[in-house]
């Protein structure tokens, strides 16, 4: 009941608040809140003297009222330090602005300006597959035959369970939909991979691979989600030597194309595939320790040839001890190159404009301390966003940045071990330790009108 | 603390876990429910928005969802088809109006319900893949109203109904079928589609069917462009006011199809109002409005470019093979500009500047004036006409643009060294007789001949302007250096020309009189005293001459006459009487020159200076010729012309095309010998279509005088025949 002047007056749960119509609008006509001011709610305009008095009764816990009602004033969120954040995001729920919280607590994704907000535990014990982060701020991690949900509340859904397969991969086509790969077992005729919904973990699609028109059972290896086309590629490996990259399509979930992998070049057991938007084509990255001789190569899928492919078979003549392994490669399309690690944590990128070229090694050696010799290590990762370069490393992850790559943060926290894979996303950085299974939440601090 | 230990207090568990209301999900739902009935009877101001929602979340949140689910999609239902029962029972007209009040009612609840139901939208909905609220309560409206068996027919009958009447003029609520129309495709494009958009469709076409078969019975080809055109115009404004903008491209496809397509040929080929007709009278809207439909539909704007191409060919060829035409050089190339210029506009004005029309038009003319062999030989002749006398006081601009309209029809041509031939004669006779009117407008002729065919093309046209500047030069040093020694004599005026440029054939100079001949002595003298290693040979037949003449009774005349007139006249200083024998001896002009001399001399009424003996037209070999005392005119100056045709006559035509085919030979001979050069080896045909590519910007050579030159090249060891393959040639190097 506005009064003249647009003036609203609430009773939460005994406590008197008011504010104009101009901060509810801010809630949007799909909130409780927007709904209760409608005019279909509302059908007699009040005797004006009346409206003063007029106020609307919520039967809700006043506190985090006042701090939603502050959110739709100003567009901050400030929690008090007593305030459960779970309470808080109740509240946010039953008034349909969670969409609101979730925007207001954290800015746009900056690689030097992160912050740990929050280390989750698991139940499994450590050494964990691999996490993904979600397009919505929540994220997966796989352990063994198991997939563990969060959403962006870092709240835990009922898991994904594969029935004892082994989980190789993880993506997310959307906040909703997750595709895993998985391990084919002998003799069960299993494996593959599979969209599952991240909210009840049920099994929604299973994306088939056919031969010759014949289904065939088969173990899907590395995923990558093109973003543009809605294409899902994996590797794959069949029984009857059919290796190669599978591909579907998002939508309806049916294979569209299959890459048989040519000789010298192996794809069936890719670590890493990514589609390169502008190339028009995908990055296949076969690494030690699953093969001896490095593949890195470039597909295109419209006439199904390598345009561009680096390997070093050739180089590792001498079988020395100091030998440089690359162990993860990811491809910088602005620059044109691909950036590779070893096994010194060295960096070294290789020319995507010139055919056969060698790796440039930017030895990173001096920067940091090398780690103990006795400690467990992890094989280091790679990652971009937005023209930043991700590198984990022990137990921390160092930031690169401009055109020569110099290191700017280094994110690193003192427990769980060192880091044995890490995922951006939804304007989040997740890292997985490998010792314990807790991963940690890196996000930006929203940044303060001044 | 121990005094209450000794009272042994015990404090005991509740036996049972705490549990809610058995009842609680049913009366709630009870509230809720009322309340959606309440929404339904428009008595919504008595409920409480906050007490709904938080009943709402209340089930969903002790997992009554499901319930809650259920529960609304009974409610609706059993309200949706109450709602139905009194749509089937609306009369008439009121159908539609009852069917539009109560989607629009049913809208309003529906948004009212999800409010209430928000809670268990965004949350319930999502994670049990149930249909949210909206979608639901347009889906129960979809099945239990619109496919309602009683109300699906009548609807989809209504609607084609009314549209069947406004088609025939009546007036209908628009308005009212926006709102259905938008129902449906609130509903889902499917439902637009299937229920309402291909009956439409079809309906229509066998309206337009019935329709242009009646118009096209009853209408001129004019008429019923005109009626179609509205028509379609009616449908998009129809698509525009109640229907979805996507049905515009369907039902204009239909009306194209049926009104258009069907009767295209018909419509083209009527009589007395089709094409050709619109195109002879210059229809120009009937003509666009034919272009705008036809573009429509596939294979339309070919229709109507292939009549206009065999109606084009078919007037061109009768243009050029007409003998009435033919008498006038001039006349049959304005001809052909005014038609070029008719079609032109007919092109810009109602085919949009279509650039097909344009290659059409190009080639028809193409066609047709190759059809006719003199072509080039007249338009060089009008140009010739036109740099004459025709351009006189008119504007720069204008006479650019009557050049570039010349050098149009120029690109036409197939011989295009025919045309280079008598352009080179044309311009010889107009730069000796100083009939030209304008060097600039010469020289910019010259430009676009050069733009369009290179330098080859003009470089003695151009040779023939440098010699014309020099001996203006040459005349200046002439008398200046010699001014003394002349005297009061005739003065002369010497125009050399460089041989070769200029299209003079040689011919035996005749007897120059005494006097004329000191002059020439001495400006040779002075030529080849500064030019050495040059040869002079005198043109005198194409030379003129201003003499002065004594009549009997005193009276005095300016005599413009050529030098071979000169020659004869300068006779009659001795003498008044000379027999034809005694005057061919005197000048030994040649026969034929000689006889049209005089001919003009005495036989022109008002220009006879001589009289002849016996009188007739003729020249015969015995006539005498005297000195006719009594010539009068009323000029002091008096120009006496040669009798002479301006057409080339038949065998001055035949002439010339010999020497053009003379000309050909070396130049196909070139040819041959660049290609063999590069390629070495070829078989016959190959070479012919090489050397009919190379040249043909100039002409088309012949086949069969290619295999000639080939044959000659042979001979002189050029090129030789593969020992193995016979058709094969060698080149020699």
């Amino acid at each position: 009941m506005a009064s003249r002047r647009g003036r609203i007056r609430f009773n939460v749960g005994g406590k008197i608040f008011e504010t104009t119509a101009t901060t509810l609008a801010n809630a949007g006509r799909h909130s409780m809140l927007g709904a209760l001011l409608d005019d279909s709610w509302n059908p007699r305009q009040p005797v004006e003297g009346e409206a003063a008095d007029a106020e609307y009764f919520i039967d809700r816990n006043p506190a985090c009222f006042a701090v939603l009602l502050d959110l739709l004033r100003t567009g901050e969120l400030h929690v008090p330090p007593n305030m459960p954040e779970k309470l808080l995001n109740r509240e946010a729920l039953f008034y349909g602005l969670l969409d609101q919280v979730r925007a207001a607590r954290w800015g746009p994704f900056d690689g030097n300006r992160l912050q740990l907000v929050d280390s989750v535990s698991g139940r499994a014990p450590g050494d964990g597959t691999a996490i993904r982060a979600g397009p919505d701020g929540g994220c997966c991690v796989a352990h063994g035959s198991m997939v563990h949900v969060y959403d962006w509340m870092l709240e835990e859904h009922r898991p994904i369970s594969l029935d004892y397969q082994q989980v190789n991969d993880v993506g997310y086509i959307d906040a909703e939909s997750i595709v895993i790969s998985a391990r084919e077992r002998l003799g069960k005729g299993d494996g593959g991979m599979g969209v599952f919904s991240s909210s009840t973990g049920e099994l929604r699609h299973r994306f088939r691979v056919s031969h010759d028109n014949q289904v065939k059972s088969f173990t899907a290896g590395a995923l990558s989600l093109g973003s543009s086309d809605y294409k899902i590629f994996a590797s794959c490996k069949g029984r009857c030597n059919e290796y190669g990259i599978g591909v579907w399509d998002q939508i309806t979930g049916q294979q569209v194309d299959f890459f048989y992998e040519p000789p010298g070049c192996s794809l069936g057991d890719a670590d890493k595939l990514q589609w390169l938007d502008g190339d028009k084509c995908l990055m296949v990255a076969t690494l030690f320790p699953r093969t001896d001789n490095c593949f890195i190569g470039l597909l295109d899928f419209r006439d199904k040839s390598v345009n561009w492919s680096w390997s070093d078979a050739g180089t590792s003549v001498s079988l020395s001890l100091d030998e440089k392994r690359v162990l993860h490669a990811i491809a910088i399309e602005d620059s044109r190159s691909i950036c590779v690690v070893n096994q010194y944590d060295d960096l070294g990128f290789i020319d995507l404009r010139s055919n056969a070229g060698g790796v440039r090694w930017s030895s990173r050696s001096k920067l940091t301390n090398r780690k103990a010799p006795n400690e467990e290590s992890c094989y280091p990762k790679l990652a971009t966003h937005n023209g930043q370069l991700f590198s984990s490393m022990n137990d921390g992850i160092s930031v690169f940045c401009g055109p020569e790559w110099v290191l700017t943060s280094t994110l690193r926290r003192s427990y769980g071990g060192s880091i044995c894979d890490f995922s951006i996303g939804g304007d989040r950085l997740f890292a997985l330790h490998s010792e314990e299974n807790v991963f940690d939440v890196w996000e930006t601090p929203p940044s303060l009108t001044i | 603390m121990s005094a209450q230990k000794k009272r042994n207090f015990k404090i005991e568990a509740f036996k049972h876990r705490v549990e809610l209301d058995p009842n609680y999900a049913e009366r709630t739902w009870r509230v809720l429910e009322h309340a959606i009935h309440e929404i339904y009877n428009h008595n919504a101001s008595g409920l409480s928005f906050e007490e709904l929602y938080r009943n709402a979340y209340n089930m969903v949140l002790h997992k009554y969802g499901e319930k809650l689910y259920s529960g609304l999609v009974n409610t609706m239902t059993g309200h949706l088809k109450e709602i139905a029962r009194s749509i089937e029972a609306a009369q008439g007209g009121f159908f539609l109006e009852e069917l539009n009040v109560k989607w629009g009612d049913h809208n309003k609840a529906l948004q009212m319900i999800r409010d209430i139901l928000m809670y268990m939208d965004r949350t319930f909905v999502p994670s049990n893949h149930k249909t949210p609220v909206h979608e639901l309560g347009l889906n129960l409206w979809r099945d239990n109203i619109i496919h309602s068996s009683k109300i699906q027919t009548r609807l989809l009958d209504m609607l084609l109904d009314l549209i069947h009447r406004e088609r025939t003029g009546e007036v209908i609520n628009r308005g009212l079928m926006r709102n259905i129309t938008k129902m449906l495709m609130d509903l889902g494009s499917s439902v637009y589609q299937e229920d309402f958009e291909k009956p439409f469709l079809g309906v229509s076409a066998s309206f337009y069917s019935v329709e242009s078969q009646q118009l096209i019975e009853c209408c001129d080809c004019g008429e019923y462009l005109r009626k179609a055109e509205r028509r379609l115009n009616e449908e998009i404004e129809r698509v525009s006011h109640y229907l979805d903008v996507k049905s515009e491209v369907k039902i204009t496809s239909v009306v194209e199809g049926e009104m258009i397509a069907n009767h295209m040929q018909r419509l083209v080929h009527m009589e007395n109002s089709g094409l050709v007709s619109m195109l002879v009278d210059d229809k120009y809207e009937d003509l666009s409005r034919m272009y705008n439909l036809f573009r429509r539909v596939p294979d339309g704007l070919s229709t109507i470019k292939d009549v206009m191409t065999s109606h084009l060919r078919e007037t061109g060829k009768q243009l050029v093979s007409d003998p009435e035409k033919l008498k006038d050089p001039v006349d049959f190339v304005q001809h052909l500009l005014d038609e070029k210029d008719k079609y032109d506009k007919i092109i810009r004005k109602a085919f949009n500047n279509d650039k097909t029309f344009q290659n059409a038009l190009n080639s028809s003319f193409e066609y047709f004036i190759n059809l006719n062999n003199r072509s080039p030989e007249f338009i060089s002749l009008y140009v010739d006409d036109k740099l004459r006398k025709g351009l006189k006081g008119v504007s720069e601009e204008d006479v650019e643009v009557v050049l570039d309209k010349v050098m149009m029809l120029f690109r036409y041509l197939q011989e295009k060294d025919v045309f280079e031939k008598y352009y080179k004669q044309h311009l010889a006779k107009r730069l000796l007789s100083g009939k030209s009117v304008s060097d600039d407008t010469e020289r910019s002729m010259i430009v676009k001949l050069k733009t369009e065919c290179g330098y080859q093309f003009t470089s003695k046209l151009e040779g023939m302007f440098t010699d014309m500047k020099t001996s203006i030069d040459t005349m200046q040093g002439f008398y200046s250096s010699q001014y003394s020694e002349i005297g009061d004599g005739p003065t002369l005026a010497v125009q050399v020309l460089t041989t070769g440029s200029w299209p003079t054939q040689p011919s035996a100079p005749c007897n120059l009189p005494a006097e004329i001949l000191v002059i020439c002595e001495k400006f040779r003298t002075f030529y080849l005293g500064t030019h050495t290693g040059r040869r002079l040979t005198w043109q005198t037949n194409m030379g003129t001459a201003d003499i002065k003449a004594t009549f009997g009774k005193g009276q005095k005349h300016e005599l413009n006459v050529s030098t071979y007139q000169m020659c004869i006249l300068m006779l009659y200083n001795s003498t008044d009487q000379l027999t034809y024998r005694e005057i061919e001896q005197a000048t030994e002009i040649p026969p034929s020159d000689l006889k049209r001399c005089l001919q003009s001399l005495a036989c022109v009424k008002g220009k006879n200076v001589l009289r002849k003996e016996p009188m007739s037209k003729d020249i015969a070999e015995d006539d005498a010729f005297y000195f006719n005392d009594k010539f009068m005119s009323k000029f002091f100056k008096v120009k006496i012309g040669t009798v002479a045709a301006q057409k080339e006559s038949e065998p001055e035509k035949q002439e010339t095309r010999q020497r053009v085919e003379e000309d050909r030979k070396p130049q196909i001979e070139a040819a041959i010998v660049r290609i063999m050069k590069s390629r070495r080896v070829l078989d016959h045909n190959t070479i012919v279509t090489e050397v009919t590519s190379q040249l043909q910007s100039r002409f088309l050579p012949n086949p069969v005088i290619i295999k000639k030159r080939i044959e000659s090249l042979i001979e002189r060891e050029f090129l030789e025949r593969d020992k193995a393959d016979r058709k094969l040639y060698r080149y020699l190097a």
